[in-house]
């Protein structure tokens, strides 16, 4: 063999062993997702991180209601798995995965990640609905008869009025997305430093009182709404507002004008947030409210519940408020993406069935323990959604100071529902279970935020930036003068040492 | 018997095929998204857009700011370690260098989690220093990164040089300033590279000590949050060109130490 030889054999294994290094790394994936391995189905799932049940639950845990102990012992995935072969005598298999934003999710699905399942909130939904991106829900779906469409059958009636009436381009809502999640927006305080007046307005994160001592969202749109609510309140306190026949309507074109007065006066209200807020944050808020380090959180329900919890071992009270001008009210929900189903019949049949186990009333009772938001589904026949809801927070036989708490809103479409009334700890009222079901009265003063066009989100984004950047226009002179005065100094520097230098020839 | 022999040229192969996949075609992605409008056309508005901008400039300055105070306190605290590290006669002194190295074996998030606290219980509420905070932040973390090569440099530096200066009647410091400091330049060129341009874009650490001010790293987040590739990707491209520079400018400054060092000793 020739040396030119051996180098061009020795050349070939180099490129063949990189060459199956790297097949066998990257497009492992792409073989076997969305593929039926021998009769399975493959359904690709993308929800929230640490939002949903992961079984492995303790004996002590267990949920005693009347109706019978609910305990999670497996992923609830796995038992989906289990519940589809029992039932539809089918094999599926679950590639589980996770998102950390909205934004994140969308950015995802725009660079090729397929999913054929995805959990996004009201408003990122309403964006892929409206770029046809979305396959419908199919009329089985909605077949009450089927005692195995747990979702129809059990979803709150104030919820499915909400996905019935909330339209874009002509379709509803519930044409589209099933609910998993819900909750508001408001602030979680502290009673002893920050009164119940003070935290029910969204007045409070500007409020020069309670300077460095309050975090809000690091996002553009929860702070956007805080602002316009603040900005508003007059208007949203007036009691002729309040009693427009279409408050709700108006209450909603309000929360979400977007004309540009409207965000240059955020802007200028954010940038003195800024500088009187602890911190913008997405999670460490939680733990700097139980440690103290802050007053009062810009919080959403769900995670409102888990800091008082937290806060609750720690023998040390915080309290929960919606304000009183407007809460955002936002609902997560299961859409089924077009270029995920490719018109597969028996994916669509997984990705429905998978819908309607996690509204199953045990597996809802599992996810809600297990992550502390409040599901969509109140159970409809079934009691054991409400009779959690009384276990988790009903008082004690013995409790003296209480309160009746009517829940028919949610449970049974008529709040005055002597059926769905909890006779709570009187503090309640402001604290978890406000948080986890909040009165009708917060959510009479509920709006969505819906997806706004791209001119109007670019102005946004825009606007958030001019918030969170340093402008050049606040260095002060001196700032500049030492700049300039170290640039000098840094050339000098260099010069000399350029020339000291000994030369070699 | 057949072997097979790689030549030197073959074994390079993996890694250039690691660097077309990783390095190479990203950044033709980024030059695409930089360039281009949301309609895919051709155009240079992201590159003025920046440069007409008061808050991109500001956040660009901020973070000049931020890296510059940061490297300036690193190479303090730094440089009298080092020094005192290499003069030391310790027999264990890879011992006393490790302790040194040991933070950055900790976890990074946790590291700055134990800080809050501890800047918290100094500070009081760590809201009223924003960039008093990020700069200790950044000190904290990127401090091993300046003692390391200072260190290196020092230690193999012929001590012979400062003995003959001596003997020429230099002092102790005369020795230090003409002799020492000119010949640990390449230990503080790779140090102050190592932590400038690393400060210029580490949000995590300001994000961590509640700075809610954004620098370059934050940005190029934030423009990608609201969908902006292109905007994101042109400062991207911008903190790229001014690393270049920045290389270029300081590998020249390290040839000629290099060559300085041959002419002193010759």
């Amino acid at each position: 063999m020739s040396k030119a030889a051996k180098n061009k054999a020795g050349k070939l294994l180099a490129l063949l062993l990189t060459g199956t290094c790297l097949l066998a790394a990257l497009p492992a994936r792409e073989a076997l997702a969305g593929e039926k391995e021998e009769g399975t189905v493959v359904l690709r799932v993308c929800n929230w991180e640490e939002y949903i049940d992961l079984g492995d639950w303790d004996e002590e845990e267990t949920i005693d209601l009347p109706s019978g102990d609910i305990i999670g012992e497996n992923p609830i995935v796995e038992d989906f798995e289990d519940w589809y072969e029992e039932t539809y005598g089918k094999k599926v298999r679950v590639e589980y995965s996770t998102f950390g934003t909205n934004e994140d999710l969308y950015n995802m699905l725009t660079l090729g990640d397929v999913y054929d399942l995805v959990c996004p909130s009201e408003y990122m939904f309403m964006k892929l609905m409206a770029e046809d991106k979305l396959v419908p829900l199919s009329p089985d779906f909605f077949d009450a008869s089927d005692p195995n469409n747990y979702y129809i059958n059990g979803v709150s009636p104030y919820i499915r009025s909400v996905f019935d009436s909330k339209e874009i381009g002509g379709e509803p809502w519930s044409a589209y997305a099933a609910g998993y999640m819900w909750g508001i927006t408001g602030i979680v305080y502290n009673p002893d430093v920050v009164s119940r007046e003070d935290a029910s307005s969204w007045a409070v994160l500007n409020d020069p009182r309670y300077a460095r001592q309050v975090t809000i969202k690091d996002n553009v749109r929860d702070t956007y709404f805080a602002a316009v609510g603040a900005l508003k309140h007059d208007l949203l306190t007036d009691p002729e507002f309040l009693a427009d026949p279409d408050y709700s309507l108006r209450l909603e074109e309000e929360m979400n004008d977007v004309s540009p007065e409207t965000i240059q006066a955020v802007q200028d209200y954010l940038q003195s947030v800024r500088d009187n807020a602890y911190s913008f944050e997405t999670d460490s808020g939680k733990a700097d409210m139980i440690t103290g380090k802050v007053v009062a959180n810009y919080q959403w329900s769900g995670d409102a519940v888990y800091t008082l919890d937290q806060a609750d071992e720690d023998d040390y009270t915080l309290c929960f408020a919606v304000p009183e001008e407007s809460t955002n009210i936002y609902f997560d929900g299961w859409v089924m993406l077009r270029a995920g189903l490719e018109g597969d019949p028996e994916r669509q049949h997984a990705a429905e069935a998978f819908i309607n186990f996690m509204s199953r009333p045990d597996s809802v009772i599992r996810n809600m323990y297990y992550i502390g938001y409040t599901s969509v589904i109140s159970g409809g026949d079934d009691p054991r959604i409400f009779e959690y809801a009384d276990w988790c927070y009903g008082a004690e036989e013995d409790e003296e100071d209480t309160t009746d708490y009517p829940l028919g809103y949610f449970f049974s479409g008529d709040n005055e529902d002597e059926d769905y009334v909890i006779t709570a700890p009187a503090d309640q009222l402001d604290r978890q279970l406000f948080s986890q079901y909040p009165d009708e009265a917060a959510i009479r003063r509920s709006s969505i935020m819906v997806f706004f066009d791209a001119e109007a989100n670019d102005a946004i984004n825009r606007m958030w930036i001019n918030v969170r950047c340093f402008n050049l226009r606040q260095i002060p002179v001196p700032a500049w003068i030492a700049a300039v005065l170290v640039v000098l100094a840094l050339a000098w520097l260099w010069i000399s040492h350029r020339r000291r230098m000994p030369r070699t020839s | 018997m057949k072997t097979l022999r790689f030549s030197r040229k073959d074994l390079g192969i993996p890694y250039i095929l690691f660097l077309i996949i990783f390095v190479v075609l990203p950044l033709l992605v980024l030059f695409y998204y930089a360039f281009t409008n949301g309609q895919g056309q051709p155009t240079l508005s992201n590159l003025t857009g920046f440069f007409t901008d008061p808050n991109t400039l500001g956040t660009l300055c901020y973070s000049f700011a931020i890296a510059f105070v940061t490297t300036c306190v690193c190479l303090l605290l730094a440089y009298p370690t080092a020094y005192v590290l290499a003069q030391s006669e310790l027999k264990e002194k890879s011992v006393l260098v490790m302790l040194f190295v040991m933070p950055m074996w900790i976890n990074f998030s946790l590291r700055i989690t134990a800080l809050k606290e501890i800047l918290t219980l100094i500070e009081g509420n760590l809201a009223m220093h924003p960039f008093l905070n990020a700069v200790v932040g950044m000190t904290y973390d990127f401090l091993p990164f300046m003692i390391l090569p200072i260190y290196t440099t020092l230690s193999r530096l012929d001590r012979s040089l400062i003995e003959a200066a001596q003997d020429l009647g230099a002092g102790d410091f005369a020795a230090f300033w003409h002799i020492t400091l000119p010949l640990s330049v390449p230990g503080i060129v790779s140090g102050v590279s190592m932590v400038f341009l690393p400060a210029m874009t580490n949000y995590v650490v300001l994000d961590m000590l509640y700075n809610s001010t954004y620098i370059m790293g934050s940005l190029i987040g934030s423009y990608f949050a609201s969908y902006n590739w292109h905007g994101g990707s042109m400062i991207a491209l911008i903190l790229l060109a001014i690393i270049c520079v920045f290389t270029l400018l300081t590998r020249g400054m390290e040839e000629e130490d290099a060559q300085a060092v041959g002419g002193a000793l010759l």
